[in-house]
């Protein structure tokens, strides 16, 4: 619309809806001019922007409320212009109609995050931030606080209800949702992705998260303040703020605790006065406490017990009990399914829920979208969380590199808890448990007894890692009351000890494996696997972090769990004391994470001594103190400016390392979180047990000593130790969760030992269990993890420790398991990547040049190429390399890997549209290879002129035979050629075989695709001799498999080039041999016989479809032909001799005197049969007594007086008397045969 | 009217509908719905019962029934019912399937169970509009003359609601009153779209 006459339309419809005397007039005034507002550029529509405002001063509710909604929706088109309707907006939250004053909520509200977003966008975008957003911006925060303001102002309820609303939005949206992944592109191009507070990059020009938090926790301390004085608001308010605190609780679990305390203090019978539903108000809380119930979030799960109590206070008790059978039975559920989906290693299903039996992973269906934190797809969950616990983990490394310990106690990162990775909330679980004494030891057992196997092998393997990195004083090994010394305790926390000690890989090393984890999680990884179907990222197992993590030190984890127990202690502790207990810490991690991951990948590459075993721990434990610190230093200098590089992490760490410092010191150290699954460790690897043990496993457990130093070889040996008993366990294990469990013990033992000590026992138990299939799934296991290794580091030695594994291994199934065995073929299917070693050896396999092979080879050749089949079935980034094998095999010189190969390849390859082309073309390429032999042979021979003029010799003859070739059946094909091939044995043996093993493959194509025999026409003209040997050889197998009506063979029959003449040659006689040609067929000869080829030899198969006054004319040709021919020509005339030789030789059905019976009649006919006299002699043959028989009917035939018959039958009779048939002169046998037609 | 109306049962068959067609008469805008995986309605025995999907025309229902047995579908009021039912709508509808009929102010539901699944259901949802919705639970029992009674009951609490300038302000009045006058239990949230 152009702007001028918009304008002219605008004003006076504006105008009219500020002015009109009627209210429907005005509105409608208004709708009018919003429709032409919104149709013009914004920038022209600005112009008309005043006008527009004029209207927040009319007396109407209805047009005040619909002009919110005009600039709600001029807001969804473009922001640019807002800041022009944000003091109106202002004004309106305060006005006197809550329908107003609700509608510029909700307006403003949208505004605000969508500005943030917009914000949070161009800042990661451009660096900067417009400055028209910056002028929005700053309205918004005074939109905030005057929302805020609603609440405590006296005035309707209708807009404080939305206030209420906005502050929950406002919490979640600035405090960390563990399953947002940060990402803001990509989150920005998700509909529906409520923004968060991750998204906003630290350093920011215009925002600071750090406030934006505070505010959080702020606006949180509000509502439950609200809560705690609720009697002096409405029902309603109260309700409302029930519910939001509710969902505020389940959906980040860190300030559940606080919340779930203000909400069962409140008393509504006691506390509610008058004019309040307090059955409502009591449903809220009935409601809020059954939603806790669905949750799984351990610190959830932990009230249960509370939340029970409440609710059978609240004559709840069914309801709840019927919740928790709900949710048993949905676990149970969940439980079998993934099972079951394990069992099936359904890779339909990338993101399932592998872990079960895992009380953190249960999805509780009826809480779908709504608190995916605690209650939605755990899968999902497990993997977002984790890449913020490495995050975190990577901050508290950033903060603790430049602070010293307080007291001797770790300072705590504050707030991260709801970022916790399965495995640390198991171990905050199990700590809690412990807290409470004997009374949890029960729960702990059943606890523990349910844990999945994965996790639990988790728990044990973390604790393995905190092996101590100072030890004690040898002194106090032994001393019972070490514990109670912080100085003691604070070791076992594998916080602050582990810093000083850290080994000159470590700090690196732990970078790398906790932060690339978010990498892994971004495109940019794709191209370490291209698989599609093999993604790792598909597979929970293969990236699940926590197996990333466990090789590293424990540093990360370590704070990590002490942020769980801060957490507890802190919540316990304060009601809501949130500002202490605010974010900060963990919003600048989080935004940062990402560019830490990439910037130092490299970095600790470069930096992490490439000597090393894979097993980082035990770096870990060389210690090197004295070089730590500076090595740390120097880690976070250059960390630092990356950072400022990438305009992507905050600048000011300092400022972080101060909230961080600011917060969460007065806590107490986690207690004994271990102890639980140290027994574990304890029972499964006896030999180090006494390795460890937390302070509080020592108050309730039999006292061990603190830790023992071992030195590198030593914890070597341990570490083979205690592989080989779990190994050596194995096939003595009857339960299945067992049995997982120690698989996943193994795979990281695996990863962590030096694979020369093992491979060797690993392999040969795994061998021995595969059988049961077990072994695979431990291999499974093992390669998994070690490919997450190389994913998160690709410069570690774990993809040397893979592919000599895998290798060994596929070594060992082909060398010890039958060939018929599927195990090697299943191994290449489903390990995470198959190294090009593995694919030599396949190949190997293939082409049965693999040395370690006893039996049978050929199995063996069908077992690599089954394995190839499917690989390129499956497999698609090894298709190629697949296919190359298959290919090569195909022309393999070795008849019998050639020849299944061709199969594999003809029949089952080239069906596939995707790699059909290629095929051809390979094939086409090879023939046409072969044919060009002949040219590089002469150049090649140039030089040797005896040779050359051999071979021209052999070509000379080789015409020849074939032209004798074209008169033969099949059958005799072969031993002209091998003729050929002893004549000249020298150059034609091989370049035959050559020919023909590079020819089959091509012909096994043409079968299934008839219309590739044109280039065999096209360029049989100038192949060698022993193609042309091959192609004959070929051509009948070929053309007998042909079913279909070969319309395209006909095609390039009717058309031949030239030279190919005996070619074509035996492919009419193939195609009318044993049966009538067919009409087209007939056709086409005809056609070619008149037209190019003069040649009578290709009528010869045509003949017996001729009529008699076809075959005349041609008569005299074929008389010319070789006696062999014009024999066979005869032959095809004649066919009815065959019916009768096959009569005489069924000598039981026609006897003499059948025979003799049948002449009788014969002769009595008139005319006399065809070939009466043939078949007299026959007869003769057969039964020579016959003769006197044959002679009186000879003599009653006289009789007729005919002389063309008498002619016949008296020379018919001389020939066999005289016994010259054999040799009878053409000319005599050419009269007779006229005379016979 | 300022207001929009739901009405809320298991299978949007009788409590539900009978409310929906007082409050339709009284010129409410109102919509109603039911919460159960099918619409359920009696049949020759309690084991026997007649189950249909949610979009099912009463129409259908009707002939269905009338098909069957229409003694005794007469006699239990079920073929009554219907017929009243297709002169409401075509046909019933699921509450958690009833996001593009757009927002309703006022819910109301005549069993604990729905109202109890009707907040879960708004819970889960995304508010996105913070659109403020008031829900009621009205205890009816599941028979004609109940419904019938309940039906009467709704239309008086919602021409309460219609009368209130902010019904925000007045929600526990109004509610109060409600028992009071009529010794019924009512039970309320808020939550929003």
């Amino acid at each position: 619309m152009a702007v001028a006459p918009a304008r002219e339309q605008a004003l006076p419809l504006l105008a009219a809806a500020n002015n009109h005397g009627d209210l429907a007039v005005k509105i409608s005034s208004l709708k009018q001019a919003k429709d032409i507002l919104l149709s013009v550029e914004p920038s022209h529509a600005a112009d008309l922007y005043p006008f527009l405002l004029e209207l927040q001063f009319s007396p109407e509710t209805l047009v005040r409320k619909y002009l919110i909604e005009v600039i709600d929706e001029i807001g969804e088109k473009t922001m640019e212009h807002l800041s022009v309707f944000l003091p109106v907006l202002l004004t309106f939250l305060k006005d006197n109609n809550p329908k107003v004053s609700k509608q510029s909520i909700i307006t403003g509200t949208k505004f605000f995050y969508r500005s943030m977003e917009e914000l949070a966008f161009q800042f990661q975008r451009h660096g900067i931030v417009e400055r028209w957003l910056e002028e929005l911006w700053t309205w918004m925060i005074k939109f905030k606080d005057t929302v805020l303001d609603i609440i405590f102002e006296v005035g309707t309820v209708g807009p404080k209800l939305l206030a209420i609303k906005f502050m929950e939005k406002y919490v979640l949206h600035f405090t960390f949702d563990s399953n947002d992944p940060g990402n803001i592109p990509e989150v920005m191009s998700r509909p529906g992705s409520e923004f968060n507070i991750s998204w906003i990059i630290d350093g920011h020009t215009i925002v600071d998260p750090s406030v934006f938090v505070k505010d959080a926790s702020r606006y949180l301390g509000i509502l439950l303040d609200m809560l705690r004085s609720a009697s002096n608001f409405l029902g309603s308010l109260t309700i409302s703020v029930i519910n939001s605190l509710a969902a505020i609780a389940r959906k980040r679990p860190v300030y559940y605790n606080s919340i779930l305390t203000t909400l069962l203090e409140l008393d509504v019978n006691r506390e509610m006065g008058k004019g309040r539903h307090t059955v409502s108000i009591q449903f809220s809380l009935r409601t809020a406490y059954l939603g806790f119930l669905r949750c799984t979030h351990p610190v959830i799960v932990e009230s249960r017990e509370m939340l029970l109590k409440a609710l059978r206070g609240m004559n709840a008790g069914e309801a709840a009990d019927q919740v928790l059978r709900q949710m048993d039975k949905l676990m149970k559920n969940n439980e079998r399914a993934s099972r079951d989906l394990r069992l099936n290693k359904d890779d339909q299903l990338p993101n399932q829920s592998h872990g079960a039996g895992d009380v953190t992973k249960k999805r509780l269906a009826p809480m779908e979208n709504n608190d995916q934190n605690n209650c939605v797809d755990v899968s999902s969950k497990r993997i977002r969380y984790d890449p913020r616990n490495s995050t975190a983990a990577a901050n508290a490394i950033i903060n603790d590199a430049g602070k010293d310990p307080v007291n001797g106690m770790p300072p705590k990162p504050a707030v991260i808890d709801d970022n916790l990775s399965p495995v640390e909330q198991m171990v905050a679980m199990i700590s809690a448990l412990i807290a409470e004494g004997e009374r949890g030891v029960n729960s702990l057992e059943i606890l523990i007894s349910n844990i999945h196997p994965d996790l639990l092998s988790d728990i044990v393997i973390m604790n393995m890692k905190h092996l101590p990195k100072t030890p004690p004083p040898l002194s106090s090994q032994s001393s019972n009351d070490t514990s109670s010394d912080p100085s003691q305790i604070s070791p076992s926390n594998g916080l602050v000890t582990s810093l000083p000690t850290l080994g000159p890989s470590e700090g690196p090393a732990c970078l790398s494996s906790t932060i690339s984890l978010p990498f892994s999680d971004m495109p940019t990884s794709s191209n370490l696997c291209t698989d599609s179907k093999r993604d790792p990222r598909r597979d929970p197992r293969r990236l699940d972090p926590r197996r990333v993590m466990v090789p590293v030190d424990v540093t990360p984890l370590s704070h990590v769990e002490d942020n769980v127990n801060s957490f507890h202690h802190h919540v316990a502790q304060s009601d809501l004391d949130v500002p202490s207990s605010s974010c900060p810490p963990s919003v600048i991690p989080q935004s940062s994470s990402e560019s830490i991951s990439i910037a130092v990948v490299p970095k600790v590459e470069t930096i992490s001594n490439p000597s090393e075993t894979p097993a980082v721990s035990e770096a870990n434990l060389s210690v090197l103190k004295d070089e730590v610190t500076g090595m740390e230093a120097k880690e976070f200098t250059m960390k630092e400016e990356i950072i400022n590089a990438s305009h992507l992490l905050p600048s000011s760490t300092s400022e972080v390392d101060d909230t961080l410092r600011g917060a969460s010191l007065d806590f107490a150290p986690p207690d004994g979180i271990y102890s639980p699954s140290s027994q574990d460790t304890d029972q499964l690897l006896p030999h180090i047990s006494n390795v460890e043990t937390s302070e509080i496993a020592s108050t309730l457990l039999p006292v061990f000593p603190q830790y023992i130093e071992l030195a590198e070889e030593q914890q070597r040996e341990v570490k083979k130790v205690a592989l080989e008993r779990i190994i050596n366990l194995y096939p003595s294990l009857e339960r299945m969760d067992s049995k997982h469990t120690q698989m996943a013990l193994v795979a990281r033992l695996f990863a962590q030992t030096d694979v020369h000590d093992v491979i060797g026992m690993v392999q040969k138990h795994i061998v021995s269990d595969y059988e049961r299939q077990k072994g695979h799934e431990l291999v499974m296991h093992i390669l998994y993890h070690l490919h997450s290794l190389v994913i998160s580091d690709p410069g570690s030695s774990a993809a040397i420790v893979y592919e000599k594994f895998l290798l060994g291994l596929a070594k060992y199934l082909i060398a010890n398991l039958p060939a018929s065995d599927k195990s090697f073929s299943r191994l290449l299917g489903e390990v995470p990547s198959i190294p090009d070693s593995v694919l030599r050896l396949l190949e190997d396999l293939c082409t049965e040049s693999h040395s370690e092979v006893n039996g049978h080879d050929g199995d063996h050749v069908t077992q690599g190429l089954g394995a190839v089949w499917s690989l390129i079935l499956v497999r698609q980034p090894y298709r190629q390399a697949c296919l190359d094998i298959a290919l090569k095999c195909a022309v393999h010189s070795k008849d019998d890997v050639r020849a299944k190969a061709i199969r594999l390849v003809a029949n089952k390859l080239y069906a596939i549209s995707y790699i059909s082309g290629n095929i051809e073309q390979f094939a086409t390429k090879m023939f046409l290879a072969s044919v060009d032999e002949r040219a590089d042979m002469r150049i090649s021979k140039s030089a040797a002129v005896p040779e050359n003029q051999m071979g021209e010799q052999v070509e000379s003859q080789n015409t020849s035979i074939s032209g004798s070739q074209v008169s033969e059946s099949g059958s005799s094909q072969n031993d002209t050629i091998k003729g050929s091939k002893d004549q000249f044995p020298n150059d034609s043996s091989i370049s035959f075989s050559q020919a023909q093993s590079h020819v089959s493959l091509f012909f096994a194509l043409c079968s299934k695709k008839p219309s590739l025999l044109q280039l065999v026409f096209d360029n049989y003209a100038q192949s060698p001799k022993a193609v042309k040997q091959a192609v004959h050889r070929h051509v009948p197998i070929l053309l007998r498999a042909f079913e279909s009506p070969y319309s395209e063979l006909l095609h390039i029959i009717s058309n031949p080039p030239r030279g190919s003449e005996d070619l074509l040659t035996q492919v009419i006689h193939i195609l009318s041999e044993g049966k009538t040609p067919s009409p087209d067929l007939v056709a086409i000869v005809k056609h070619l016989y008149e037209t190019t080829l003069k040649d009578a030899t290709i009528l010869i198969p045509m003949l017996s479809a001729f009529s008699r006054d076809e075959v005349l004319p041609i008569f005299p040709r074929l008389v010319h032909l070789p006696m062999d021919a014009f024999q066979t020509a005869l032959a095809h005339i004649l066919q009815i001799t065959d019916a009768c030789s096959a009569c005489f030789e069924q000598r039981t059905v026609f006897t003499q005197q059948v025979l003799s019976n049948a002449l009788n009649q014969m002769v009595d006919r008139t005319p006399l049969p065809l070939l009466f006299m043939r078949t007299v002699i026959q007869a003769i043959d057969a039964f020579p007594t016959l003769v006197y028989a044959v002679l009186s009917i000879l003599m009653k035939s006289v009789v007729v007086d005919d002389a063309r018959f008498f002619e016949s039958l008296s020379t018919g009779y001389f020939t066999r008397f005289s016994q010259v048939t054999s040799v009878l002169d053409k000319y005599v046998s050419a009269c007779f045969l006229t005379l016979i037609l | 009217m300022k207001l929009r109306y739901a009405m809320v049962c298991s299978s949007n068959q009788n409590r539900s509908m009978e409310a929906h067609a007082q409050l339709k008469r009284e010129g409410f805008d109102v919509a109603s719905y039911g919460t159960g995986q099918h619409v359920k309605l009696p049949g020759p025995s309690l084991r026997e019962p007649n189950v249909y999907d949610f979009g099912t025309p009463y129409k259908h229902m009707l002939d269905d029934l009338r098909r069957k047995d229409p003694e005794l579908y007469r006699r239990n009021g079920i073929l009554p019912m219907l017929k009243r039912n297709v002169g409401v709508k075509s046909a019933p509808q699921r509450w958690q399937e009833n996001a593009p009929d757009g927002v309703f102010d006022v819910v109301l539901t005549f069993e604990e169970k729905v109202f109890e699944m009707v907040v879960e259901d708004l819970h889960n949802r995304n508010h996105v509009l913070m659109k403020l919705v008031l829900v009621i639970n009205l205890e009816v029992k599941d028979n004609h003359e109940e419904a019938a009674t309940g039906g009467r009951l709704a239309l008086q609490l919602c021409q309460e609601f219609e009368m209130t300038e902010n019904w925000e302000d007045s929600v526990d009045e109004i509610i109060i009153n409600f028992e009071r006058q009529n010794n019924r239990k009512l039970l309320y949230t808020l939550s929003y779209y």
